[in-house]
């Protein structure tokens, strides 16, 4: 995960109120949950300072989202254990997007989008997210300049969130 | 999707791909700061691509279409421009072009502009043939009015719940509008509950529509779906059964629905108010298949299910423990 590189001044300040309300808006759009995004937003913002004290920050956005990633996921696997309710795909009120994008009903809708693609888009996609390859490596193998990996990621990502919304029922914006 | 929310997410996904990579240039760290600050739509957009990226689903995905033969190309649409905003460029277009029409012809608009009112009484539902050879049942104690321009089929649900089944015309759009949300149609068939609590739920049963929720929120629901909108939260609702929705024809399945819900359905067929002693009692879930049209039938499974009494107090039915 790219984080650490150049850090701000020391006398430079973030704006804390400004970071706090981002997370809370990117765990809202992935979970449906304010609850959850107010907790999360919060420890992530505890972690945040306390790491800054310590370390040299590239983009603090960057961090606070990854950091948040994987409070989301501590947080979903113990309310499973606790609650036990494997089967229920929205077991709250709101949809989850991330629950969403887990049924079997979104894994037909991007397969699907992702076997009508170009070949050479697919086959791109596929490099990058399953064997993890990096852009470079793919242009090389495949002919094409790393930018040119970039653009077929993209406009794959985009086609593929547009067959998702397309199929279904997806909040767009907030 | 306009083109803006399109650009929006173009950004997202290349910054998802970029937040993948082992290192991140100290530029690219800033100018992803800048970015995420600039709009909050940034954030949600970015949120739900690297949900995407992340997920489970779409490792699956990916699994599945590298196994599988290539399906053959759909036209695209996933154009900037998406079949509502063309609808809309389209409709507009048809709007001036009927305008430039009307001015030509040396007639008051207004002759042209039909307004019409229309009520059900309380505990009676009223089905009603609109001009245009739409259909609408509109539930007892429900309000509607509906204007019809020559560019536009509008109608403003004011109270209640509504089943409309909607002549298709390719030149004249059809919207509902519940206040905190529209609906908007091409043919089709779909029921809106805008509840007292402000609450709304659209259920389509045939063909597509557009509901938009305000603040950039908006969702393309096609046969077979639903969305309930409550302030902020949304869900989505099970796919309806049938051809239309079951209050129609006098019963109301409920799934998982608060006491409350099913009370404000009866309340719209019975002739005596129901009523809970204790609001609390509007908590419980119900599931089941009940005839709204026969509300001491109801009563008296709802007391069965949950160990209530109910009995006939003056003007009302009060249930209570």
């Amino acid at each position: 995960m790219p984080i650490t590189t150049k850090a701000k001044s020391p006398g430079e300040l973030e704006d804390w109120p400004a970071i706090r309300e981002a997370i809370r808006r990117y765990v809202r759009t992935r979970t449906g949950r304010a609850d959850m995004a107010d907790d999360i937003a919060q420890d992530v913002l505890l972690r945040l300072i306390a790491l800054r004290e310590t370390q040299a920050i590239g983009s603090i956005f960057a961090l606070a989202f990854r950091i948040a990633d994987n409070l989301m996921v501590d947080t979903n696997r113990r309310e499973i254990r606790q609650s036990g309710d494997l089967d229920e795909d929205w077991p709250c009120d709101a949809p989850s997007l991330d629950r969403v994008l887990d049924s079997r009903r979104a894994v037909e809708v991007l397969s699907s989008c992702l076997r009508r693609m170009p070949p050479l888009r697919r086959e791109v996609i596929i490099r990058r997210r399953l064997r993890q390859e990096s852009c470079r490596a793919i242009g090389n193998d495949l002919s094409m300049s790393s930018k040119a990996v970039e653009k077929h990621i993209t406009r794959g990502l985009v086609d593929l969130r547009q067959a998702f919304e397309r199929a279904g029922i997806e909040p767009v914006g907030e | 999707m306009p083109p803006e929310l399109y650009t929006v997410d173009r950004m997202a996904a290349i910054w998802v791909e970029r937040m993948s990579r082992s290192v991140l240039s100290s530029e690219l760290a800033a100018e992803f700061d800048r970015w995420i600050t600039t709009d909050p739509r940034h954030v949600e957009s970015y949120a739900r691509m690297q949900a995407l990226w992340q997920s489970d689903g779409f490792e699956d995905a990916l699994q599945e279409a590298g196994d599988s033969p290539p399906l053959p190309a759909v036209p695209n649409d996933n154009d900037p421009l998406s079949w509502l905003a063309r609808h809309r460029m389209m409709a507009s277009a048809m709007a001036a072009a009927v305008l430039c029409l009307i001015f030509a012809v040396p007639l008051a608009s207004n002759l042209l502009i039909d307004r019409v009112h229309y009520e059900a009484r309380k505990g009676e539902a009223r089905q009603f043939a609109l001009v245009d050879g739409s259909h609408v049942t509109l539930s007892g104690g429900g309000v509607m009015d509906l204007r019809l321009t020559p560019w536009s089929r509008e109608v403003k649900l004011e109270k209640g719940e509504a089943f409309f089944d909607v002549a298709h015309e390719k030149i004249r759009s059809f919207s509902v509008d519940m206040g905190t949300a529209q609906v908007e149609v091409l043919g089709t068939a779909f029921d809106i509950d805008r509840r007292s609590d402000g609450t709304v739920a659209v259920q389509v049963f045939r063909g597509l529509v557009g509901v938009h929720a305000g603040a950039g929120r908006q969702w393309r629901l096609p046969a077979g779906t639903g969305l309930e909108i409550a302030g902020d939260r949304v869900r989505s609702l099970p796919e309806p059964i049938g051809s239309a929705p079951a209050w129609v024809d006098g019963w109301y399945d409920a799934m998982d629905t608060p006491v409350s819900q099913l009370i404000e359905q009866l309340n719209r067929v019975s002739a005596t108010r129901v009523t809970l002693a204790d609001p609390a009692l509007g908590n419980l879930l119900v599931s089941g298949r009940y005839q709204i049209s026969k509300p001491e039938a109801v009563l008296d499974a709802l007391a069965v299910t949950y160990n209530l009494t109910w009995r006939k107090a003056g003007d009302h039915y009060a249930i209570s423990r």
